[in-house]
């Protein structure tokens, strides 16, 4: 029984991730509920930290990423790889490019972002996905790295919270030596409301280019769904059903892909719905595809369609489920859990932890089988791991240890010329301390003794 | 004082130490000017492509290492227009990204004129300017039938993402290229070992952190910023590249203009333009760096060789050939003694 590591339920979805999505929607079109087993997961989880990623058991191999599955999936059924002509074939690899590329950091601006959407949808559904210390460290870091997707978009004034401390940051570093008291500015800043930018959220105020970048991807999109309306009339689709299906002009991975990618900007709730406005306004017809794929048809989504499957979810907590080998457990025992945390704490150090933890992901990632690497391949992998754990914490060590020396030095460096200076008397013990009377005596102790 | 009232940890500063630092105050002077021999030696008639070459290429006009400066340059001569070629770094770019393009220097009257009028255009501005030119030089300015094609901005994506990562891939991160990177990146740019050491650690760190973003949906890279990391799969990028490839051969084997037949050009085009510019500049390199070599190929077929996959044959197995044959019909546009003739 394969099983599929996935980002757990968010939005009434099966999955909070795009790919994930896609993949899950892809397995209930292709394989039987008996085959697979869902398992909720976060990318530290599994050993090729990445999610999706499918754990064949029987071959022992990983394999992560939408189209690396798909094709894995693919060459266990092998009568299933013909079914498209090669047009077919070619524009939708272009088209799963185009949407890994393109359409995710449209997510991001929307779901991660946007720091209303992120703090009132997003963050809440992570913490409900993941177990309990982890939803400390790992959601900040996928919005750190979500944001980074979005960057080239120059869309970084949705996310209010960072706007703020790069304000905040500006007037801590302004050079003018005339103070002027906070009270004073804020009364200015009151004053300054009343114009209509300072009514609108960040949202609001840059839809329209918001607008542009949507358009630039999903224009795109439509074209590639839409395609069965021209007039091409050769039929590459699945006998079944192939009556009230429409000539099959995309493959089944696409729209899978498509699907995740589509639902996500669609289906959750979230305070500034631009994206979904954008979407009912302009693209019916992708909503169509979206809502159709998630509800009527496949019934994946939790609506209570007469149609809706039950997803094969495994029950991870519960120890004694069968069919899970142990590596599906060891993510999610307390100790795992718990591990994966420390690694995401250890990641923040600074100048250490990056390095600490990309030796770790790859040692981890280097351990398992691939289905093209071998079991000694993985073995000397490990081997060189080992080696290098050796050497960084010899480096580590002796790091430390003169830094630690260096502070020591420095503390006990005598502060030159320090303001307070104090005189005390010799302090004597004996007779000698006693003045004039004790030198009266002083020769009394040399007969005591 | 302002020492007393921030109550730190650290031990105060030792005074001949802080009597030091007041005496240096932080003061940033502005840039010099350039001198004026510089403008003389840089700017030329005719536009100048600062690119990632070496010096004997660069003089013979010969191809750029690096796929996106041989992209422009194949776009400038496919646009047959006239320019120079000088070996460059990022280091030495206003946008610290090669390629930009200083454009000719304007035959001005005054001479007397203080240099630096010129302002160099970046590679994101480049297709504009190109454009610009050519509506110059003919005196009925052809307006581009710029239409939108949605399967053009999907296998644009091909190229930014498969191809580039299996190119990043190959060079920077494949232990058995280092030699190639150390040749081509490393070597011209210092002498000294440790910039060496820093350079190449950079570069590989670079690479795997633009693989990692694209590919994955969640991890980043650079420092601060990286907290979740991603592993790089070598054969998820293979596999992706190949299907890539042949999508691409795809694409130029079928007739996309119905009456005229095939054009031998993306997207039925009349003549070749930037998609095929770009296409042909990482074709071209994986042909030239990454094939297998022939002596090799006789000697040992033994399973170890078997393994390690060659960009430049992924390229040549890809559809019918129909990338090599794109490459070369490129080639003899531009570079006709480069053509490659083998079967």
């Amino acid at each position: 029984m394969l099983e599929l590591y996935v980002w757990g339920p968010a939005f009434g979805l099966p999955s909070i991730d795009a790919e994930c999505l896609g993949t899950i929607a892809y397995f209930t079109e292709t394989l039987d509920e008996t085959e697979y087993q869902l398992i909720q997961s976060s990318p530290s989880a599994v050993p090729t930290h990445h999610l999706p990623a499918l754990h064949d058991p029987a071959r022992n191999t990983w394999t992560s990423g939408f189209s690396a599955i798909t094709a894995h999936i693919q060459s266990r059924n092998a009568q299933q790889q013909y079914r498209y002509s090669k047009k077919v074939q070619a524009d939708s690899t272009a088209y799963k490019a185009f949407l890994t590329d393109q359409a995710t950091p449209l997510i991001s601006l929307s779901l991660y972002v946007s720091s209303a959407n992120w703090a009132a949808t997003t963050r809440p559904a992570y913490s409900k996905i993941l177990p309990f210390p982890l939803p400390w460290t790992e959601p900040t870091a996928i919005r750190a790295a979500m944001s980074a997707r979005a960057a080239d978009l120059k869309l970084s004034s949705l996310d209010t919270d960072a706007e703020a401390e790069k304000a905040e940051a500006a007037a801590k570093a302004d050079p003018s030596w005339v103070h002027v008291p906070e009270s004073i500015k804020k009364s200015m800043a009151q004053r300054r409301k009343n114009a209509v930018r300072e009514k609108l959220t960040p949202e609001e105020r840059s839809r329209i280019r918001l607008e542009g970048v949507t358009a630039e991807v999903l224009d795109v999109l439509v074209g590639a769904l839409a395609s069965k309306e021209e007039d091409e009339k050769e039929v590459y689709g699945k006998e079944e059903d192939s009556d009230e299906l429409p000539e099959e002009t995309t493959t089944l991975e696409f729209r899978c892909l498509a699907f995740g990618y589509l639902a996500l900007m669609l289906l959750p709730e979230v305070p500034r719905p631009w994206l979904r406005e954008i979407m009912e306004a302009k693209y019916p017809g992708l909503c169509d595809f979206a809502r159709e794929f998630a509800g009527g048809r496949y019934g994946i989504l939790g609506t209570g369609h007469s149609t809706e499957r039950k997803l094969p979810w495994a029950e991870v907590k519960n120890t004694k489920s069968e069919g899970l080998s142990t590596t599906a457990r060891q993510g999610h025992t307390l100790s795992g859990v718990l591990t994966r945390y420390v690694q995401g704490l250890v990641r923040i150090i600074p100048l250490v932890g990056e390095e600490g933890s990309r030796w770790w992901t790859q040692r981890r990632a280097g351990a398992v089988r691939t289905p093209t690497t071998t079991e000694s391949q993985a073995l000397v992998a490990m081997r060189k791991a080992n080696k290098d754990l050796v050497w960084m914490t010899t480096g580590g060590l002796s790091l430390a240890g003169i830094t630690a020396g260096l502070f020591y030095l420095y503390q006990g460096l005598l502060p030159f010329g320090a303001p307070v200076q104090t005189w005390r008397a010799p302090v004597s013990i004996g007779l000698t301390g006693l003045g004039a009377a004790g030198a009266m005596f002083a020769g009394v102790d040399d007969h005591l003794i | 004082m302002s020492t007393k009232s921030v109550r730190s940890w650290m031990p105060p500063i030792p005074r001949p130490l802080e009597r030091l630092f007041n005496s240096v105050p932080l003061l940033t002077y502005d840039a010099n000017e350039l001198p004026a021999r510089a403008q003389s030696s840089t700017a030329s008639d005719i536009p100048t492509l600062y690119v990632f070459s070496t010096e004997e290429d660069a003089r013979k006009g010969l191809p750029s290492f690096n796929p996106k400066c041989l992209k422009w340059q194949t776009f400038l001569k496919l646009s047959k227009i006239p320019f120079n070629i000088i070996p460059s770094t990022n280091h030495a770019s206003p946008t610290s990204q090669l390629p930009f393009l200083l454009p000719a220097r304007k035959p001005s009257p005054t001479a007397s004129k203080p240099p630096g009028g010129i302002e160099p255009i970046p590679s994101s501005k480049l297709e504009d300017w190109v454009l610009s030119q050519k509506q110059k030089d003919q005196a009925s300015p052809e307006k581009q039938d710029e239409k939108f094609h949605p399967r053009q901005e999907a296998y644009q994506s091909l190229l930014d993402v498969p191809l580039r990562n299996s190119w990043l891939y190959t060079l920077y991160l494949d232990p058995t290229n280092s030699n190639l990177v150390e040749k081509l990146y490393i070597h011209p740019s210092s002498s000294s070992l440790w910039i060496r050491a820093t350079l190449r650690h950079q570069l590989r760190r670079a690479a795997e952190s633009a693989i990692l973003t694209t590919t994955h949906s969640v991890s980043s890279g650079g420092p601060l910023k990286g907290f979740a990391h991603g592993v790089v799969h070598p054969d998820e990028i293979y596999r992706s590249a190949k299907e890539a490839l042949e999508a691409l051969a795809y694409e130029l084997s079928i007739d996309n203009r119905g009456a005229e037949g095939n054009t031998g050009w993306f997207f039925g085009a009349t003549e070749p333009g930037l998609f095929d510019a770009e296409v042909f500049a990482y074709v071209y390199l994986m042909v030239r760096f990454f094939s297998r070599p022939e002596s090799a190929e006789g000697e040992k077929e033994s399973g170890e060789e078997e393994t390690k996959l060659w960009l430049g044959d992924l390229v040549r197995q890809a559809g019918n050939g129909e990338l090599v044959g794109h490459m070369n019909r490129i080639l003899e546009l531009t570079w006709p003694d480069l053509v490659v003739r083998d079967a």
